[in-house]
């Protein structure tokens, strides 16, 4: 009897040991597009994850981190649909997510009322750190610190005075469009015309066409995925409109564009200024070890871009936070609540009270050369 | 030539242009309805399917293989991408469409045209991942300058090949004995039958036919879209929208519908703006439903196709 007792007990403690060291997980739902479009956004992210994951398999104060991830499809509806089925099958501490902003919008309010944090590293809309919400934290900078650098140096740099904007007709597209109208008009400068269009535009002859009608045109902020970026450009090079197809105009850009569009765009994209986060050729030794890391895994003729470091610098974060005591989502918001310069691939980390990262201090601007490289501005 | 008259010619050209697009897609569409009275969702994956077989011919076997110059390397693999479309027609045709169809069940292979479409969806993205690919035939690059008006090498290539396709098979339709049989199935599948003919053997021709030109559909976009696995699906609303503007199986209306929606596009860029493009076309969708339901061009059933 003693025995059957004793085993009684010991298989008892060894249940609640057991049942203990599971619970020592972070719980980590990423919900990014995997389907559509803007799939390429989150199988980057997801690289970024894994190479991330790897680093930090050591548990961290006893926690190792886990993940599950949905598609979101970069759809409203479908994201919605992710985020539901990852809180109600995984329970998680944190979701990372999503990359676009309809989709990002859509999740906010359900991690909201989950009290679940929600890590977004790559939408621009104003809405999601301006709406209220107790857990949502950006690292990405938003459409207001794209969008408003890129109105100064087109004014005051470029001297430019009129500009066309195109844009992508979502929510990100039209903050971005926003975000640059109104400060280069406070400046003094004039938008001849705002051009947006849906993501099933394929062929951007009839828009270059318009442009060129448009006359003098200094500048063309242009808020679109990759692919859509690269057929405006090449479209707008064969007006002869930018600098690319012997035009005068500039083609400006924010972070949206993955490294590499300038390779394929070719020629037309010589000329485009843009305002960058993540810079490869930066030296910094948190960026060149990612790299290094990055090719080892992905190999090396393949350089990452910054969904894959934005990706790679949402996990890096958990972990801090986890390193700095956080147990459970609530404490994982104290902690990102409390973070100040907290270094990763893409600058320093310091969320402001509504929970977006407020240091911009590696943002610079680059210029696509006649070779198709890069030359860094020192403008900020 | 004065501003205002260069522009509405360049807009005009780019508008042709893109008609020609949307004409080499929804051909094969129409002609589907035209024999079949079926709607096959899964043509735009087609046309995806022959894009991608377009992009590693022209930049892998025939450059990196054959040694062929990129010119040479574009132009065969328009061929292999009608190849590989008619292949793939072929086959699922004989897997999908042919049994259902047999069963005698007119809503099955409808749905099925959609289960086809996910599958190849799925497929193209497990094979090939989400990452756009990049693909410029040597001609897009080339830009074409005739006075004011512009237009790239790609265009007129896509014109000529548009305009050679309809007359090939306005020829076929017309004069030879399979396109005779084809219209004869269409006007009336079981007299066709009693007639000699073998409804079933030119049903699956007409598929062949129709993923072939969807094929090389696909070689010719290529170039001009954002070339993903899901690439098709940007396409295929706007082509059904010209199919029933056109009149549904009706190849003449369908070639009129595609070059007036590109023209149609082309002036609501310029004047209306391009986020009203979808608004536009889908209006004149409706108004043609409402007053003009046969679409552009009435014929009586017997002449479609």
């Amino acid at each position: 009897m003693k025995l059957a007792l004793k085993a009684a007990i010991f298989a008892i403690a060894c249940a609640m040991f057991g049942a203990q060291a599971q619970e020592r997980v972070i719980r980590i739902g990423v919900v990014m597009p995997i389907s559509g479009p803007g799939s390429y956004f989150g199988v980057m992210g997801r690289e970024g994850i894994d190479l991330a994951l790897e680093q930090v398999k050591q548990p961290i104060n006893g926690y190792r981190l886990q993940v599950q991830a949905e598609d979101s499809a970069c759809s409203p509806l479908q994201a919605t649909n992710a985020v539901k089925r990852v809180l109600d099958q995984f329970k998680p501490h944190i979701v990372i997510g999503d990359e676009c902003s309809d989709a990002s919008l859509a999740i906010a309010p359900i991690l909201e009322q989950a009290k679940v944090v929600q890590l977004n590293a790559g939408s621009v809309t104003m809405k999601l750190t301006e709406s209220g919400y107790k857990y949502v934290f950006r690292i990405f900078p938003n459409a207001e610190q794209q969008s408003l650098p890129l109105a100064k140096v087109a004014y005051e740099r470029l001297k430019a005075r009129t500009a066309v904007i195109l844009y992508e007709k979502t929510n990100a597209g039209n903050d971005n469009a926003d975000g640059f109208e109104k400060p280069f008009v406070a400046m003094g400068g004039k938008v001849l015309a705002k051009i947006d269009f849906g993501r099933d535009v394929n062929d951007f002859t009839a828009i270059a066409t318009r442009i060129a009608s448009l006359g003098k045109v200094d500048v063309l902020p242009t808020f679109a995925l990759e692919g859509q970026t690269v057929r405006l450009s090449q479209a707008l090079a064969q007006a002869r409109v930018v600098k690319g197809g012997g035009g005068n105009a500039v083609q400006m850009g924010s972070i949206w564009l993955p490294y590499g569009y300038d390779q394929k765009a070719g020629q037309a994209s010589q000329g485009y200024v843009r305002i960058v986060q993540f810079d490869p050729t930066e030296n910094r030794k948190i960026v060149q070890d990612f790299i290094k890391a990055f090719h080892a895994k992905y190999g090396a003729d393949k350089m990452p871009t910054h969904i894959n470091a934005h990706a790679y610098d949402a996990i890096l974060l958990v972990a801090e936070a986890v390193r700095r005591g956080a147990t459970d989502s609530d404490s994982i918001r104290d902690r990102f609540t409390k973070m100040k310069d907290v270094e990763v691939t893409t600058g320093r980390i310091s969320f402001d009270p509504k929970g977006q990262n407020s240091d911009l201090s590696v943002v610079h601007f680059v210029e696509t050369q006649n070779d198709l490289s890069w030359k860094g501005l020192s403008w900020r | 030539m004065p501003d205002l008259l260069a522009l509405l010619v360049q807009q005009s050209v780019n508008g042709v242009y893109l008609g020609c697009l949307y004409v080499m897609v929804a051909l094969g569409l129409t002609l589907i309805y035209g024999v079949l009275n079926q709607i096959n969702f899964a043509h735009a994956d087609f046309v995806t399917v022959g894009a991608f077989t377009a992009f590693f011919t022209a930049t892998r076997f025939a450059t990196k293989v054959l040694g062929l110059p990129d010119a040479g390397a574009y132009l065969l693999s328009m061929f292999t991408a009608l190849g590989a479309g008619a292949l793939l027609g072929l086959a699922v045709n004989a897997a999908v469409f042919a049994p259902l169809r047999d069963r005698g069940d007119e809503l099955r292979p409808l749905i099925a045209t959609i289960g086809v479409s996910v599958l190849l969806e799925n497929a193209q993205l497990a094979l090939f991942g989400p990452i756009p690919y990049q693909f410029d035939s040597p001609f897009t690059r080339e830009t074409i300058r005739l006075g004011r008006i512009f237009f790239s090498g790609q265009s007129v290539l896509v014109v000529g090949v548009s305009a050679a396709v309809i007359a090939a098979l306005y020829a076929f339709m017309r004069f030879t004995f399979l396109g005779k049989a084809l219209r004869a199935v269409a006007q009336d599948r079981e007299t066709a039958g009693l007639m000699g003919i073998n409804p079933s053997l030119l049903i699956g021709l007409t598929i062949v036919i129709a993923s072939a030109l969807a094929g090389m559909a696909g070689a010719l976009l290529g170039p001009v879209l954002v070339l993903s696995p899901f690439a098709g699906a940007s396409l295929i609303v706007k082509a059904f929208a010209i199919v029933i503007i056109g009149g549904f199986g009706n190849m003449q209306g369908t070639i009129i519908a595609g070059i007036l929606v590109g023209i149609i596009e082309a002036f609501t860029v310029q004047y209306l703006g391009s986020g009203l493009i979808d608004l536009v076309v889908f209006v004149l969708l409706l108004v043609m439903l409402v007053v003009r339901p046969t679409g552009l061009i009435a014929e009586r059933k017997e002449e479609n196709v």
